[in-house]
């Protein structure tokens, strides 16, 4: 009887995570290079006792399990800001920086410059380029990046962007910071930046407000569900319970 | 509910936004400011499963992990520091900076602050001060029967005395460069203040060492562009209704639940 129940527990405790990265998602649709999430879900068959003595056959009872989140990595609009050290990267490529923990991949291409000339991104974390952070000298002007990441100043070549990619992006994890981390990063192919832009997040209001609508009717449907079975376990037991019965 | 939390976060953020763009338009005429544009970061991930925990004793691994994030933050809002227009406005204290550098205006409590702003006037006494009064650094004492003043493109400023035919060297300006000119501190006035960020300042004269040449009788325009403004002024508040919206919804969650008997 309370099977129901917890199946409709299940669910709504999964609707309450999925609820969570819709509201991720729309809390961050105005940062740059943000990559939007999606939950996956996967039935979970519940090993039952299983007994022939009755003409049907216990059915084997499915939860909902909230399995995995995925990283939507479609790009993002590129948005024109006329800011020398904003990049966007055309393609599937990542930046990399330098954080205390290591290597961090981003796509969050607004870039600064630190008190001691070296290249960073808006955590102060150094921008890696093929030869380490790259780092310019207090009189250099005119700051131009290529296409293929390539570095150059009034003072001549500064080195190269390292832009990495992934065989499968996927394994990714998620830092905060707009970091991602893990992975195994080959050398970038298919990537061209663009200089004086910045991508903006990938994010779809619409797709994520109808995901919001969905979630909470879903989420309504399985407590008036849970409501129902209540009503009917109540009415079960005033009946069997009736003296007159 | 950590919707409801997350998508509080989400607001807070458009509103920062939305101050940071309406400063911009506010500013829209002023002399030599440098627009600003709010940078966000989202907040850190609960890690429910771990991307590549092993499944079974076959080694099998998760391929994507479960991570819920917790919203956005507001990192932080860096100048544009792009070369705005240069306006003819006829008035030869007017200066322009065309490239690199900040004028250095001499506060009074002994700090040197910096500016885009050249639309300098002269003291009583003559000394060349910015529109507050400041003194402009290095002194540059305009006599009061002064004639014709030039200011060149290296910052040399020369002027007529009574009646003199041949011009006498006032002075020289001269320009403040800043590695890290994003990390200034800005103070109002136009004004902006070195920081731990921003790195010392390189003094030199206009038209060397990287530093932009002056141009007399222009002044610099904001660089804020309207139209930008205005785009990135409506995908902020859509945001915000958005994060309102979630707020809402999760309610509605939370509603549903708290109706159950």
């Amino acid at each position: 009887m309370e099977n129901a129940q917890l199946i409709g527990l299940s669910r709504q405790i999964a609707l309450q995570r999925q609820m969570d990265v819709v509201a991720h998602n729309v809390a961050n649709i105005n940062t740059t290079g943000f990559k939007a999430e999606q939950i996956l879900f996967e039935e979970y068959t519940m090993p039952v006792a299983r007994d022939r003595t009755f003409p049907t056959m216990d059915q084997p009872l499915s939860y909902v399990q909230d399995w995995a989140t995925i990283h939507d990595l479609s790009s993002g609009t590129a948005q024109q800001t006329g800011n020398d050290l904003d990049v966007a990267i055309n393609g599937d490529g990542f930046f990399a920086v330098q954080t205390a923990a290591g290597e961090r991949w981003t796509r969050a291409g607004s870039f600064g410059i630190s008190n001691t000339g070296t290249l960073v991104d808006q955590s102060g974390n150094p921008v890696l380029g093929t030869g380490g952070p790259i780092q310019f000298g207090p009189e250099e002007t005119g700051i131009a990046i290529g296409a293929d990441g390539s570095i150059s100043s009034s003072e001549g070549a500064k080195g190269r962007l390292r832009i990495v990619e992934f065989a499968n992006a996927q394994e990714l994890t998620r830092e905060g910071q707009n970091l991602f981390a893990g992975g195994t990063p080959i050398a970038a192919t298919r990537s061209q930046v663009m200089q004086g832009y910045v991508e903006r997040s990938n994010v779809s209001g619409v797709a994520e407000m109808a995901e919001l609508i969905r979630v909470t009717r879903a989420y309504e449907s399985i407590a008036s569900l849970t409501s129902k079975q209540d009503d009917l376990r109540r009415t079960a037991i005033q009946r069997l319970g009736d003296a007159n019965a | 509910m950590k919707a409801l939390y997350i998508a509080s976060t989400g607001m807070s953020a458009q509103e920062r936004n939305v101050e940071v763009i309406s400063n911009n338009i506010a500013n829209m005429r002023t002399t030599g400011f440098k627009r600003q544009r709010a940078e966000f970061q989202d907040l850190l991930y609960q890690q429910v499963t771990r991307a590549g925990a092993q499944t079974s004793d076959q080694g099998s691994q998760v391929p994507a992990g479960l991570e819920i994030g917790s919203g956005v933050r507001t990192v932080s809002t860096p100048r544009v520091m792009s070369q705005g227009t240069v306006s003819m406005t006829e008035r030869e204290l007017d200066v322009a900076i065309r490239g690199e550098g900040f004028f250095q205006i001499q506060l009074p409590d002994g700090r040197t602050a910096y500016t885009r702003d050249g639309s300098f006037e002269r003291s009583a006494e003559g000394t060349l001060v910015n529109s507050v009064g400041y003194t402009v650094d290095p002194g540059i004492t305009v006599p009061g029967d002064a004639r014709g003043i030039s200011i060149a493109p290296d910052g040399t400023v020369e002027a007529f005395i009574g009646t003199d035919s041949a011009p006498t060297q006032l002075g020289q300006l001269q320009l403040a460069r800043f590695t890290n000119k994003s990390g200034l501190e800005s103070m109002g006035d136009n004004l902006f203040l070195e920081t731990a960020a921003s790195g010392a300042p390189q003094v030199g004269v206009p038209n060397s060492d990287g530093t932009g040449d002056l141009l007399q009788n222009y002044l610099e325009m904001a660089n804020v562009n309207s139209v930008t403004e205005i785009a990135d002024l409506i995908a902020a508040q859509r945001a915000y209704e958005m994060n309102a919206r979630v707020i809402s919804g999760a309610d509605q969650m939370m509603q549903a639940t708290s109706q159950l008997r």
